[in-house]
């Protein structure tokens, strides 16, 4: 199906729309929902994100049989393969299971950004956030310090030790 | 029991109405998509029973499959529920107060949709509505959430405060300015996005908005709405100096008062002219000249649609009477 704006493209985002008392679809392609300002899934008007995220992850959407089955989500059991199909996870479980693959997506369309803001009643500790990425930031906030007052001595233990967990990060 | 839009809003020369809508999904359950009808019909089970016991009488429930299609077109119309969540009824139930200035989506896209809806520009207020809600939820129900990425939502644009506010603007003087495009692209640098509201997607009936946030992820709901009003009033601004511009051309000045004299005397109006006329009438209100009821006229954009007077009339209506009915209220409107 075409794009209705125009009548290009393929259409890969379908509105639903209330026109004169009845339900209506409308049709657009990935450019000119995201020039109408449709590129917004919350405010109800079905963009769907699927389409984004196939961008992100093209070996998905061309080679689909070959996938690997084995990654599921223990909880809910939605592959990885599912979520980038459909654009939707399948339980907040999903969310650590898959976080490493979908960091980059996540950081494209949220930035490097951490949540503010209102907390849930119960209060938890993150479990996507990897205990090393915490503790490198810790330490290199140190070394800022330590740098700060001169402290070279602690300057250099410091680095090592990041040096030591990025590259055990990077290797591993 | 008046509705929401009969209430009096801020700024509504410009701005038609406010809503602010969170999304939550409980613990413990997938997400909706891996959800089956029992499953959803279960999480509007438990709403009810903690909305009984903590605010009884307060709010209705109705599950979308018990109620007829206009209905919820009409719901849909009126800006209550999406046009996707009446799209599909099975397991979707909606929660609502009397006057529906506070209610739940419930199994929409995510488990629970709280949101507010005011008329003019309330985003302090309609924020604080949800909030309220969404924290007496919580206590019983606890919600997904993720120190790091916030409240979990289905789809991962949502993540974070999983929070959008938005504003329904009439901005028919920029429309007819050419300034749009230009208003689209800034806003999008600042982090929120302007679509039409109504109609066709490039061409939005009666030059009706809407402005919401775009990030949910690192920035706070108070920050996020402090940057919402903020750019808000500053399109009004610029909506009312174009207007008073617009006011000043001759030509300009006959459109506005044919358009005047349609509302005043039509016999029979489409929800398309009625919305066309009226948002050339609000041109008007920036030279103060002329009395234009904006309180009124706002109001009917929620009760003038096709699906809205079926149900106010409680049956189908042929085309030809809806369209006199339409005319016939306008016309109350202008006495």
């Amino acid at each position: 199906m075409l794009c209705q704006n125009c009548g290009n493209a393929e259409a890969t985002t379908h509105i639903k729309r209330i026109i004169n008392g009845e339900a209506m679809e409308i049709h657009l392609c990935y450019n000119c929902a995201e020039h109408l300002g449709y590129a917004n899934m919350f405010s109800g008007f079905g963009f769907n994100i699927s389409n984004m995220l196939q961008n992100f992850f093209p070996e998905f959407t061309r080679a689909l049989p070959s996938l690997d089955q084995s990654e599921r989500c223990p909880t809910c059991g939605t592959s990885f393969e599912e979520v980038v199909r459909t654009g939707m996870m399948g339980c907040a479980d999903c969310y650590s299971v898959f976080y490493e693959k979908l960091k980059p997506s996540l950081s494209r369309i949220h930035g490097r950004a951490t949540h503010v803001g209102k907390s849930g009643a119960y209060q938890i500790e993150s479990t996507v956030s990897p205990k090393l990425e915490d503790t490198v930031a810790k330490l290199k906030a140190e070394l800022d310090e330590a740098v700060k007052v001169q402290n070279f001595e602690l300057a250099a233990k410091l680095r090592d030790e990041i040096k030591a967990l990025e590259g055990g990060a990077n290797n591993g | 029991m008046a509705k929401w839009y009969e209430l009096q809003g801020a700024e509504n020369d410009v701005i038609i109405s406010t809503k602010v809508a969170i999304a939550r999904n409980v613990k413990g359950y997938n997400f909706t998509i891996k959800l089956n009808s029992e499953e959803k019909y279960e999480i509007a089970d438990k709403i009810d029973e903690i909305l009984d016991k903590k605010l009884p009488g307060k709010f209705v429930s109705t599950p979308m499959n018990e109620v007829g299609r206009d209905l919820q077109i009409s719901l849909a119309e009126q800006n209550l529920v999406t046009p996707e969540f009446v799209s599909y009824a099975e397991g979707r139930t909606l929660v609502t107060t009397e006057d529906q200035s506070l209610s739940i989506m419930v199994c929409e896209e995510d488990h629970l949709k709280i949101q507010s809806l005011l008329p003019g520009l309330e985003l302090e207020k309609a924020y604080e509505l949800s909030n309220t809600l969404d924290t007496l939820l919580d206590e019983d129900l606890e919600f997904a959430f993720d120190k790091k990425l916030g409240y979990l939502t289905q789809c991962p644009t949502n993540i974070g405060t999983a929070m959008r506010a938005s504003v329904t603007l009439q901005l028919p003087a920029l429309s007819m300015r050419g300034q749009i495009p230009k208003l689209a692209s800034m806003v999008s640098k600042l982090g929120l996005v302007l679509s039409g509201a109504y109609g066709e997607a490039d061409n939005p009936v009666g030059s009706l908005f809407q402005l919401s946030n775009q990030v949910t992820l690192g920035i706070s709901e108070q920050a996020a709405i402090d940057n919402l009003k903020s750019i808000s009033l500053s399109i009004v601004e610029q909506e009312r100096a174009f207007r008073k511009d617009l006011m000043n051309s001759l030509k300009f000045q006959d459109i506005f008062w044919r358009s005047f004299g349609t509302l005043k005397n039509a016999r029979v109006i489409s929800f398309g002219e009625f919305m066309e006329s009226m948002a050339i009438i609000k041109v008007g209100v920036a030279t103060g000249e002329v009395e234009v009821p904006c309180e009124k006229l706002n109001e009917l954009i929620f009760t003038m649609q096709p699906a809205t007077l079926n149900v106010a009339y409680g049956q189908s209506l042929d085309r030809g009477i809806r369209d006199a009915k339409r005319a016939e209220a306008i016309r109350n409107v202008f006495e």
